[in-house]
C-alpha cells in the first residue's frame, strides 16, 4: 500500500466518477428487476457480456460504431428479457432462493455458450477515438480524460434520463413503480403484474445492452468475465438499496471512485476485494443499503 | 420382492462399492470412483444445511478451498500426512464456518445466497494475494503419496468411501434427532420456530458448521489427490454449484438424494467433458441441467418417485383426504364428543 | 394480586404510522384478560412487541417481574410466554404429531442429540391431541387439516411448552359457534389449571363471557380497562368503536 500524490488522486477520482456513470447504467436494470420481481438476476453479468459481444461483432464485421450498435443490441436483449421472464423465470414464482439459483444457472449456460462460440480470447472494441484523450487543464493540474469515458458518461446519463422519464411519465412506467412499491395494491388497482414483470425484465436487459455497448469500448472481456461484473453490479445495487434507482446511481458513483482509488493505493489485483467486502458488509449489517426501503419483518 | 430389495440393498451396494476397484482395474475408473465418493460426501454435507434448513449456500466451495490449503500447507510445513490431518484440519474449517455463519445468518433467502458468494470471492482473492502463505496464482504443490502409481488412486477411493459412509450416518442421525426436527421446522416457518422456543440462530450455526466439515475434508483429500492446487481451482464456484445440483437432482432434504445425484452426475459430467473436450460446453450443460431440474423436477428424483408410489398405492386414501369446501372452512367441524364437553359443564 | 405481564410506555412506529404509543397494560396472574379495540388500534402489534417479533422504539415489557424487552422470541417462549397468531401458523409440511413435539423445551445439549420423540413426550402430546379431538390425524400433514382443526392444533401445540401465560390472537375468528364454545371451555379449563390468558378478540360475546378483566386499546394506547360489564357501557369505548 502506498499513498499517491494529489495529482494522481484527483485524476483517479474523476475517472472514477466517469466510470461510475457507466456502472450506473449497467446496474440500473438489475435493481429495477429486483424491485419489481424480488428476484436477483445473477445472469445480468452474462447478459452484459452478451451485449458486449454483439457490439463487438457488429463493429468487427460491419464496422458499426458501438454508439450506434445499441440499435441492434437493445431490441434483441429486450425481447430475450421478455421471453426469459415470461416462460422461464415466472415458473418459480414465490421462491426467491430458487429464482436466484435459476438465474445463476442461466448465467452458467450463457457463459458456456458464449465461450464455445467465441473462445476465451479477450475482446475489446478499438475505434478511431477509443485511445484519444483530452487533457483538461485545471490551474496547475492536468487531468487526462479519455474521450470514450466522457462519451460513456454522457451516453449513460442520457439513457438513465430516458429511463427516469419513462418511469415517471408513461403508464407502463407508473405501473412498474406501483408494483415496486406495493405489489398487491398495484394488482388491486388493475395493474397486470405478469405483463409488468415481463416488460420490466425486458427493460432491464435492454438497459444492460446499452451499458454493454459502452462497456465493450472501455474494458476487455471474454465469456468468463461475467462473474467479476455481476459481483460488481450486485455490490452496487446492494449498497444503493435494492430496488432504489437513485440509490443505485449514488452507489455506482461511490463504487467507481472507491475502485479507482483502491487501484492506486493497493495492487489492482486486490482492488476487486473492495466490491466484495462492501457487498458482504452491507448485506449483513445494513441490508437496505443507503437509500433502500427497510424490509418488513414477517 | 420389494421387501428383499429394501432390506438388502445397502449391504449389497456396499459390497459392490468395495469390490469396484478390483472389478474395474484401469486407473481411469479409480479416479472416477474417487470423484463420485468425493462429491457424494460433499453433497450430503451441503444438504445438511441447504436441504434440512433451507438455507442454500452457493459459496460452499469456500470450505473446500480452505480445507485444501490447510492440508497442503500442513503437509509442506509440518510434514503431516494429509489422510491423517484432513479430519482434524476440517474441524478448524468447521469452526470458521460457524463463525462466518454467525455473521451471515442474519440474512435469509436470496440475501444469504449472495452473501455466501461474496464470502467465496473474498477468500479466493485473499488466497491469490497472500503469496507468502499460498504461493498465489501459480499454486501450491505438496509431496506425492508414498504408494506405487498402479495403486495410487485406490487408497483415495477407499478413504473417501469410508468418509461417505460416515457422512451419511451423520446426516441420518441428524434427521432423526430433535436437532433435525428443529432444522426442518426452521425450513418450514422460521418465525414460528422461534416463537415456539427453537433457538434458531444456534441451530443454523451448528448446521452450517457441520455442513462445512465434510466439504473441508473433501477439499483436503482432493489437494493430496491432485498434488497441486491453486486459488482458482480450490475456490472454484462450480464445485459448490455441483454439490447443489446433485442434491437437487437426487432430492433436496432427503438422505440419499445427494448420493444418488452424485452417482448420476459425476460420471455424466465426465462423459460430457470427454465427448466434447470442451470446458465451456460443460458449463453450458451444467447450467441447462440446473435450469431443467429447477423448472421440471424441483423436488428431485427420490421425492418424485415416492410421490408416484404413494399415489398408486392409495388412491382411495388420497380421495378420502380431500376435504370439501365446507369442511375446509371449519363449518362442519364437530368439536370432540359431548362426553368430553359434559365433563366440565 | 400480582401482575404476570406488564408493559410500560411501549411505543413503536412503522414508517409514518405510530402503531403503538406509550402503552401501559398489566395482566394479573391467573386471569383471563381480554384485549379489545377497533381495527388498527395496535392489538396485534402489541402482541408482536411483547413476544419479541419487533423491538419497541421505547418502553419495556416485564414478564413475571423480569425484563423481556430485548429478548429474542425463543428466549421469551422459554420464560413461559406463548402465543397464537391471527392467521394460523403451523409447520405445514410436518405431521400433526411433529407439530406437537417441536415446541417442547430443549434443555441441554444432550437432548438435541437424542431421538426425535421420547415416549413420555408422545404420550403427553397424544393426551393434548385427545383433548382437542385430533388423535386420529396424528400422522397427517398439517396443511391437510381443515381450518378449525388447524386452529385447534396451533393452540394445542403451544401448550406443549407448558407456558404460564398464553397470548391468544382471535381464537374465535372464523369458526362456527359450536367450535367457539369448545375453545372457550378449553381456555377456562386451562385457566383453572393455572394458565393466565391475554386474549385479543373481536367477538364481544366471547369477551363478555370469558374474560374477567378487559383492556381497551385505541390508536395504539390504552383507552380504558375494567370488568367486562363496565367496559360495555363506557362512553369513551363506545365512541372509539363508533368513530365519534
Amino acid at each position: 500500500m502506498h499513498l499517491p500524490s494529489w495529482n494522481v488522486l484527483i485524476q483517479v477520482t474523476i475517472i472514477g466518477i466517469l466510470t461510475g456513470g457507466v456502472y450506473a447504467l449497467m446496474a440500473t436494470g438489475l435493481t429495477l428487476i429486483f424491485g419489481v420481481m424480488r428476484v436477483i438476476n445473477i445472469a445480468h453479468g452474462a447478459f452484459l457480456i452478451l451485449s458486449a459481444y454483439i457490439s463487438y461483432w457488429m463493429f468487427t464485421a460491419y464496422g458499426l460504431d458501438p454508439f450506434l450498435s445499441v440499435m441492434v443490441s437493445v431490441p434483441i436483449l429486450f425481447v430475450i428479457g421478455i421471453i426469459f421472464q415470461r416462460y422461464v423465470l415466472s415458473r418459480v414464482k414465490g421462491d426467491p432462493g430458487l429464482g436466484v439459483l435459476l438465474t445463476f444457472a442461466m448465467a452458467l449456460t450463457l457463459e458456456g455458450v458464449m465461450g464455445s462460440l467465441w473462445e476465451s480470447t479477450g475482446r475489446s472494441i478499438r475505434t478511431a477515438y477509443t485511445s484519444k484523450v483530452y487533457a483538461l487543464e485545471l490551474s496547475d493540474l492536468t487531468v487526462r480524460l479519455p474521450w470514450v469515458r466522457v462519451g460513456g458518461l454522457v451516453a449513460a446519463a442520457m439513457a438513465l434520463a430516458a429511463i427516469f422519464l419513462f418511469l415517471r411519465y408513461t403508464n407502463l412506467g407508473r405501473a412498474i413503480r406501483a408494483t415496486i412499491q406495493n405489489r398487491s395494491a398495484a394488482q388491486l388497482m388493475g395493474v397486470n403484474v405478469e405483463r409488468v414483470q415481463a416488460m420490466t425484465f425486458g427493460i432491464g436487459l435492454a438497459s444492460v445492452a446499452a451499458g454493454g455497448a459502452l462497456f465493450s469500448m472501455i474494458w476487455t472481456f471474454n465469456s468468463g468475465s461475467h462473474e467479476e461484473w455481476i459481483s460488481k453490479m450486485l455490490s452496487i445495487i446492494v449498497l444503493g438499496g435494492m430496488g432504489s434507482l437513485p440509490g443505485t446511481f449514488l452507489a455506482a458513483i461511490i463504487m467507481g471512485v472507491a475502485e479507482s482509488v483502491a487501484a492506486v493505493v493497493m495492487t489492482s489485483y486486490l482492488s476487486p476485494i473492495v466490491f466484495y467486502l462492501i457487498l458482504f458488509i452491507t448485506l449483513i449489517f445494513r441490508p437496505q443499503g443507503l437509500l433502500g426501503i427497510k424490509v418488513r419483518e414477517g | 420382492m420389494i421387501e428383499i430389495l429394501r432390506r438388502w440393498w445397502k449391504p449389497f451396494a456396499l459390497l459392490i462399492l468395495l469390490l469396484y476397484p478390483w472389478i474395474l482395474r484401469a486407473p481411469y475408473y479409480h479416479v472416477l470412483g474417487f470423484n463420485v465418493m468425493l462429491f457424494a460426501t460433499m453433497a450430503t454435507s451441503w444438504n445438511i444445511m441447504g436441504g434440512y434448513t433451507g438455507y442454500k449456500s452457493l459459496g460452499h466451495s469456500t470450505f473446500y478451498g480452505l480445507g485444501a490449503y490447510l492440508v497442503a500447507i500442513a503437509a509442506n510445513e509440518l510434514g503431516w500426512n494429509p489422510l491423517i490431518s484432513a479430519p482434524f484440519l476440517a474441524l478448524i474449517v468447521a469452526l470458521v464456518a460457524v463463525l462466518l455463519g454467525w455473521i451471515m445468518l442474519r440474512t435469509s433467502g436470496s440475501a444469504f445466497v449472495i452473501a455466501t458468494i461474496a464470502m467465496l470471492l473474498i477468500f479466493r482473492l485473499t488466497a491469490l494475494n497472500l503469496r507468502e502463505i499460498t504461493k498465489g496464482a501459480p499454486g501450491l504443490s505438496q509431496p506425492l503419496p508414498p504408494w506405487t502409481p498402479e495403486f495410487s488412486r485406490m487408497p483415495f477411493y477407499y478413504y473417501m468411501l469410508a468418509w461417505l459412509i460416515i457422512a451419511i450416518f451423520v446426516s441420518w442421525y441428524i434427521r432423526r434427532s430433535r436437532f433435525g426436527l428443529g432444522l426442518v421446522a426452521i425450513r418450514d416457518d422460521e418465525g414460528k420456530a422461534e416463537m415456539v422456543g427453537v433457538k434458531t440462530t444456534l441451530y443454523k450455526m451448528l448446521a452450517f458448521g457441520i455442513s462445512a466439515y465434510f466439504v473441508a475434508l473433501g477439499g483436503g483429500v482432493w489437494s493430496y489427490f491432485t498434488s497441486h492446487i491453486s486459488p482458482v481451482f480450490a475456490f472454484d464456484i462450480i464445485v459448490g454449484v455441483d454439490m447443489i445440483l446433485m442434491t437437487m437432482l437426487g432430492g433436496l432434504g432427503t438422505l440419499w438424494g445427494p448420493v444418488l445425484g452424485a452417482f448420476i452426475l459425476v460420471p455424466s459430467a465426465d462423459l460430457i467433458l470427454f465427448s466434447f473436450e470442451s470446458n465451456t460446453i460443460y458449463l453450458a450443460v451444467i447450467g441447462l441441467m440446473m435450469m431443467a431440474v429447477i423448472l421440471f423436477l424441483p423436488k428431485g428424483i427420490l421425492p418424485t418417485i415416492e410421490g408416484w408410489i404413494q399415489d398408486r398405492r392409495a388412491p382411495r386414501a388420497a380421495h378420502q383426504g380431500a376435504l370439501s369446501m365446507a369442511e375446509m372452512h371449519g363449518l362442519t367441524d364437530e368439536p370432540p364428543s359431548p362426553a368430553k364437553e359434559a365433563r366440565h359443564d | 394480586m400480582t401482575e404476570l405481564l406488564q408493559t410500560k410506555g411501549l411505543s413503536r412506529r412503522f414508517g409514518g404510522i405510530q402503531a403503538v404509543r406509550d402503552c401501559d397494560i398489566s395482566v394479573q396472574v391467573g386471569s383471563i384478560t381480554g384485549l379489545i379495540g377497533p381495527n388498527g388500534s395496535g392489538k396485534t402489534t402489541l402482541f408482536n412487541l411483547i413476544t419479541g417479533v419487533y423491538a419497541p422504539d421505547n418502553g419495556e415489557a416485564l414478564f413475571d417481574g423480569k425484563r423481556i424487552t430485548k429478548l429474542s422470541p425463543s428466549q421469551i417462549c422459554h420464560a413461559g410466554l406463548s402465543r397464537t397468531f391471527q392467521i394460523t401458523r403451523l409447520f405445514w409440511e410436518m405431521t400433526v404429531l411433529e407439530n406437537m413435539i417441536v415446541p417442547i423445551r430443549q434443555v441441554g445439549f444432550r437432548s438435541l442429540l437424542g431421538p426425535n420423540m421420547f415416549r413420555e413426550e408422545i404420550d403427553r402430546a397424544m393426551g393434548l391431541l385427545e383433548r382437542v379431538g385430533l388423535t386420529h390425524l396424528k400422522d397427517e400433514r398439517a396443511r391437510k387439516l381443515s381450518f378449525g382443526q388447524q386452529k385447534l392444533l396451533e393452540f394445542a401445540s403451544i401448550l406443549m411448552a407448558k407456558p404460564t401465560m398464553v397470548l391468544l390472537d382471535e381464537p374465535a375468528g372464523g369458526v362456527n359457534p359450536t367450535m367457539i364454545r369448545f375453545i372457550m371451555n378449553l381456555i377456562q379449563e386451562l385457566n383453572q389449571d393455572g394458565v393466565t390468558f391475554l386474549v385479543v378478540e373481536h367477538n364481544m360475546g366471547v369477551v363478555m363471557e370469558l374474560c374477567n378483566h378487559v383492556i381497551v386499546l385505541d390508536q395504539g394506547t390504552k383507552l380504558a380497562e375494567g370488568a367486562p360489564e363496565a367496559i360495555q357501557t363506557n362512553r369513551a369505548v363506545l365512541d372509539a368503536y363508533l368513530g365519534n
